[in-house]
């Protein structure tokens, strides 16, 4: 029974969401409280229905219910629980179902959160949040029904990709859609306040925790897919300008960009068009996002559909919710009063500049997938437009970009000071130079672009400290009371401080790659190759057999100094089930380096082997998580929410170096 | 019926989650629904906090001014709501009620309707196996075998149980490796070892192969009474142009039989129609060529005779055996079909016709599992 | 500064960085496409080697050789016209002879291609949408089948 009680709590849901948007809608319209209370009752109510059709979906899946066809198609009973659960969202009509119960979440979420939305203004987010649930709750029920029944039920299921079958990929598509799903927030809170007509700081305030919470999640979840296409794809690579890659990523610039846009709002009350353009645009990124996956236009790991019914309905949701937002924007933004117009040297010209920088890198990404799709369309011509294409444009917009973090986070808001700025930083930049020179004598040269990043990223992580410490520290004073200082910062300063110093620890990840080496070559046992550093030697392969599947492993041993440093081990694997032979990269963490084996086919007892010494390489993702730490501590902020223009005038006056302060 | 219960209580619970909100007495005052009861509340919050010690003084009175600010602002700016018990307010409710009432269960049951199946129950693998446990289908009883050997391949209990299985069901090929594992695991004993050699037998299409001699020599070696090791290696012998050897086996054989053995008259017949044509050593010493060449005469022969009368289930037997050993194997499932039909009036014959087909591997193409 | 300096101020800062940004993909876009082909297009194109290119169509059985090293040879076929290509490294998982590939890399002189890189994208049921569309032109692939429930990519570089 348990299964149709979740197929009929899915129809229920849909019912919910038709009356979260039309009855409290009405309601806001008429000015009627009552009408308008029902929103938040509604959106928990979907939430509710949601989460009892997801549980329904996960219990099918653990008990292997096989009378159910997304269960036969994507579980097997011999699975280990673990991806028999994972399994749930690991394929299509699951992951959608996540979408939709995190949308619902959100929805709750805005509901109960009483006391920091102001009333007419979150009755509208819940309309317009329930127009997205409706949406796409009718794309799941009709082309992507997750309760598909079979009858009769076949004896057993047909086991998970193998290559899907990874913890690292059961976890990053819901960090994702949490992402994504969170701009649908901001979304809706965007498309409420042009509905309204009104847009001040108190609406930046109360969408603040939304794109930071999207934000960080978003971060976390294109740093965990990286990882795992680096680990379990087998070809040593961390990012491939996939299109797939993509449409994560431009959903992160846009919604960064916004998050920075935002904070002018609320400190300058200025930007307010620009910030609503930026939240529908972020939102509809997401959505194209979501559409070049699932519609399977491209081909790629990601797409586990391939279906054009389904394509054509998501094309259509795009088109009515990007062409929609954008309607209402060139309708209703000019009834927004404008904002004030400021200093270009100031904080938040700083901002701006960082704005139209971001929003630039996400248009190149946008031109560099969406154009070879126009093209096909067009002319026929197909083409790829691969890493080269984004290492001449996306790169030097966020060089440059980089670069500028810096100074602006040294200027003040209102008026900066170049100069002034430019000493506040000069500490950092000296870092920077002399982390340069060092890099250059101790690996005798290196592409000069390695070096410069290098540079930048110890520019940026001295940076976040610096801004730390100027905050905190002025000469002549204890540390004790530097100390005190330094706990008593705001934690949004503390956050921004920490999310800057992150993306330095990614450059500094990136630019060390530079230094990376990549030996391909036929070893038979007892033989060996240089990789960096070490001597790797064949010790030997073997056959193993596994819950599911046969494998061929090989065991090296990593040789530094002629002394065994460590062993690693790399397998080649065969799924009966499936008829699929994946590759298992072995590798072996050194502090921050990793040796990353990878087996190609072996031949008269020789084994093709492909070895990669890869240098700091976990910075990468170590940068993204502290990017994300950053972000979380933003978020803990109490005083933000409660509008506590930080800091006091009094602390400000006790500096001696002008410190950004809110204003108003 | 239980589950349109749940369906109606599920709608029910969500109506009334709907209609809740409607049913309360809410403020009436015009602040309700605007901006200003969230200064307010937000006025009362900061000094919340100062009291708790979140906030410094200083931050708190900063706070409190803006809000105060941005509350008379926004109080200048609002509107007056309309609500509480006025007459259009009520109108309002009403109308409300009525649409929730009758959207909900309206779109719910349509929806649920175009696309759910009410009718069938969840069927999760546990409760599908328990209740069947007693008459379960040979074929779900071989996958539940099989799954348990995938986790523990190292049990030769179970080999040991799905090998003669696979047999009768003529995936010979598993049979042999089932085999193997249940003698690796469980070690040889005469009986194994001469399933073993049948099983090569029948994954050989009929032909005793060098292999599958050496097995049978091994089980008889271990039981000279095995009847089944002795009867291969005759059949080996006459495959390999030695009938004597063939006969001097069957006689022993059934010299030793046990009074009532089933297997008694096959082992006559066989005997029978080694020593009846003596054809068949003169084919013997035939070239290798040539004596092909005079078989296929021979079963020609024999199928022509069939085609005429084929009231001789012995006949057909043979004749698909004769297939066999040639190597065509479309005309040996053809003959099993041919002789089925023939003999169609005696089930008994029937069965040992397909009896024959199953243990040397034959599948009809319609008849595939 | 005055009101309409500092809007002056902002949109000529707009327009730089878009200049900045359409300058860099248009400069881009010369270089760094790759365009795709099938065999028969290449003949009949005309490509002249040293252009970089992509390659897709099906591995043409029994054309495999594996030469010392890790170098491979194979040919890709779209059934009508083969083209000869040379690649030095590990193959992907999938790649497999019948089996849909892409090859990038630059043509030689000689006709023949030489491989920097070379992806299978399939399962039995699954072709690179480029592929398929090479090869629907052959009027060798019939139609889309349904919904592969997986597929995988692998790549070597």
């Amino acid at each position: 029974m348990s299964v149709e009680v979740g197929h009929y709590a899915l129809a229920l849901a849909l019912a919910l969401a038709v009356i979260q948007v039309v009855l409290p809608f009405w309601g806001a319209r008429a000015r009627d409280a009552a009408l308008m209370s029902i929103g938040p009752a509604a959106a928990v109510a979907v939430f509710v229905c949601v989460l009892i059709a997801f549980a329904a979906l996960v219990k099918a899946h653990v008990t292997s219910d096989f009378s159910v066809v997304n269960v036969v198609e994507n579980s097997h009973s011999l699975k280990p629980l673990l991806y028999k659960v994972t399994g749930v969202w690991g394929n299509h009509e699951g992951s959608m179902l996540l979408w939709i119960l995190v949308l619902a979440l959100f929805g709750a979420l805005v509901a109960v959160s009483r006391r920091s939305v102001p009333e007419p203004l979150r009755t509208d987010t819940l309309a317009v949040q329930g127009v997205v649930t409706i949406a796409f709750l009718a794309f799941v029920l009709a082309t992507s029904d997750p309760f598909a029944r079979v009858f009769p039920a076949p004896a057993e299921g047909q086991d998970l990709n193998p290559i899907l079958q990874d913890i690292g990929l059961a976890i990053h598509p819901p960090l994702l859609y949490v992402g994504y799903v969170g701009y649908s927030i901001v979304f809706a809170f965007a498309a409420a306040a042009l509905i309204e007509g009104r847009i001040d700081a108190v609406w930046a305030r109360a969408v603040r925790p939304w794109s930071l919470v999207a934000w960080i999640f978003l971060t976390l979840g294109i740093a965990m897919g990286s990882y795992w296409a680096y680990y379990e794809l087998g070809w040593g690579g961390f990012w491939f300008w996939d299109p797939v890659e993509n449409a994560s990523l431009m959903p992160w610039l846009a919604g960064t960009a916004l998050m920075h846009s935002m904070l002018v709002m609320e400190k300058r009350d200025a930007l307010k068009v620009w910030t609503l353009l930026l939240a529908i645009l972020t939102f509809s990124l997401s959505l194209l996002g979501t559409f070049l996956v699932r519609s399977g236009v491209l081909t790629s790991v990601h797409t586990f559909a391939t279906d054009p019914g389904r394509g054509f309905f998501i094309l259509c949701i795009l088109v009515a919710f990007i062409g929609g937002g954008f309607a209402l924007f060139a309708w209703r933004a000019p009834v927004l009063k404008q904002g004030g117009l400021f200093a270009p040297v100031s904080r938040e010209g700083a901002l701006v500049l960082n704005n139209l920088l971001l929003a630039s890198a996400c248009a190149t990404v946008l031109i560099g997938t969406i154009y070879p799709l126009a093209l096909e369309a067009l002319t026929g011509d197909k083409i790829s437009v691969g890493a080269p294409f984004f290492e001449l444009t996306f790169l030097p917009l966020a060089l440059a970009l980089l670069l500028l973090v810096p100074f602006g986070q040294a200027l003040a808001w209102k008026r900066g000071n170049l100069l002034g700025a430019a000493q506040r930083v000069v500490a950092a930049l000296a870092i920077a130079v002399v982390g340069g020179a060092v890099t250059v004598a101790v690996t005798r040269g290196g592409p000069v672009l390695a070096v410069f990043g290098v540079g930048l990223g110890l520019f940026l992580v001295a940076a976040g400290v610096n801004e730390v410490v100027a905050r905190s520290w002025s000469r002549g004073m204890p540390l004790s009371n530097a100390l005190r200082r330094a706990f008593g910062l705001p934690r949004s300063a503390w956050g921004s401080a920490v999310a800057h110093a992150g993306v330095g620890v990614v450059v500094l990840g990136l630019a060390a790659q530079a230094w990376s080496v990549e030996t391909l070559v036929t070893l038979k046992p007892g033989e060996a190759a240089q990789a960096g550093p070490f001597t790797v030697v064949l010790e030997g392969a073997f056959p193993r057999t596994g819950p599911n599947f046969n494998e061929e492993a090989a065991r090296f041993r990593l040789i530094e100094g002629g002394a065994a440093v460590a062993s690693v081990e790399a397998s080649k694997r065969f799924y009966a089930a499936r008829a699929t032979t994946t590759t298992e990269a072995g590798i072996r963490t050194l502090g921050l380096s990793q040796v990353y084996v990878s087996l190609g086919d072996s031949r008269d007892g020789a084994l093709g082997v492909r070895i990669y010494w890869k240098p700091f390489v976990l910075l990468i993702w170590l940068g993204a998580v502290v990017m994300a730490l950053g972000g979380a501590l933003s978020l803990s902020d109490r005083r933000l929410r409660l509008g506590v223009p930080v800091p006091s005038r009094r602390a400000q006056a006790s500096l001696p170096t002008a410190t950004p302060a809110a204003a108003e | 019926m239980t589950i349109w219960l749940a369906f109606a209580v599920m709608t029910g619970i969500a109506v009334l989650a709907v209609l809740w909100p409607l049913s309360r007495r809410l403020p009436t005052r015009a602040g309700a629904v605007d901006q200003t009861a969230f200064y307010a509340a937000q006025l009362a919050e900061i000094d919340r906090d100062l009291g708790r010690g979140l906030l410094e003084p200083g931050e708190a009175d900063a706070a409190r001014a803006e809000a105060a600010r941005r509350l008379i602002r926004a109080s200048a700016g609002a509107a007056p709501a309309t609500g509480g018990d006025s007459e259009p307010a009520l109108r309002r409710r009403r109308a409300a009620s009525a649409v929730a009432l009758s959207t909900i269960p309206l779109v719910a049951i349509a929806v649920y309707g175009a696309v759910g199946s009410p009718g069938l129950p969840a069927q999760p693998l546990a409760a599908r196996e328990a209740p069947r446990a007693g008459g379960m289908g040979m074929a779900e009883a071989v996958a539940r075998v099989e799954a348990h050997l995938a986790r523990d391949p190292a049990d030769g209990r179970g080999w040991d149980v799905l090998a003669p299985v696979y047999l009768k069901s003529g995936r010979a090929g598993d049979a042999v490796r089932a085999y193997e594992n249940a003698i690796r695991l469980l070690g040889e004993t005469p009986d194994r070892l001469a399933a073993y050699g049948e099983a090569l037998v029948a994954a050989a299409n009929g032909v005793v192969e060098k292999a599958a001699r050496r097995v049978f020599e091994r089980g008889l070696a271990g039981d000279p009474k095995s009847a089944k090791a002795q009867f291969y290696l005759a059949l080996a012998a006459e495959q390999d142009g030695r009938p004597d050897e063939a006969a001097t086996r069957l006689s022993a054989l059934i010299a030793s039989a046990p009074p009532g053995a089933p297997w008694r008259s096959t082992v006559e017949a066989k005997l029978a129609a080694l020593s009846a044509p003596a054809a068949s050593a003169a084919i013997a010493n035939l070239p290798a060529s040539e004596q092909k060449a005079a078989i296929a005469g021979m079963v020609e022969g024999l199928a022509q005779r069939l085609a005429q009368d084929g009231n001789d289930a012995q006949g057909w037997l043979r004749l698909v055996r004769s297939y066999v050993v040639l190597g065509d194997q479309a005309k040996a499932v053809v003959a099993v079909q041919a002789g089925k039909r023939a003999l169609a009036a005696r089930p008994a014959d029937v069965a040992g016709l397909e009896g024959l087909a199953r243990e040397l591997g034959l599948v009809e193409p319609a008849a595939k599992p | 500064m005055t009101r309409k300096q500092r809007r002056l101020a902002l949109i000529g800062s707009a327009l730089g960085v878009l200049a900045v940004a359409v300058g860099l993909v248009l400069f881009a876009m010369r270089d760094t496409i790759v365009f795709f082909y099938g065999p028969t297009e290449i003949a009949q194109k005309g490509i002249g080697p040293g252009a970089r290119v992509r390659i897709g169509g099906l591995v043409k059985p029994g054309s495999m050789v594996r030469e010392a090293g890790q170098t491979v040879q194979f040919a890709i076929t779209d059934t009508a016209t083969d083209v000869a290509v040379t690649y030095t490294g590990l193959l992907p998982d999938l790649f497999r002879e019948g089996q849909g590939v892409i090859a990038e890399g630059t043509l030689q002189p000689d006709g023949s291609f030489r491989a920097a890189s070379v992806l299978a994208k399939h399962d039995e049921r699954y072709m690179p949408r480029e592929v398929a569309a090479a090869l629907k032109k052959q009027g060798v692939w019939q139609g889309e089948q349904p919904a592969a429930a997986s597929d995988a990519k692998a790549v070597t570089q």
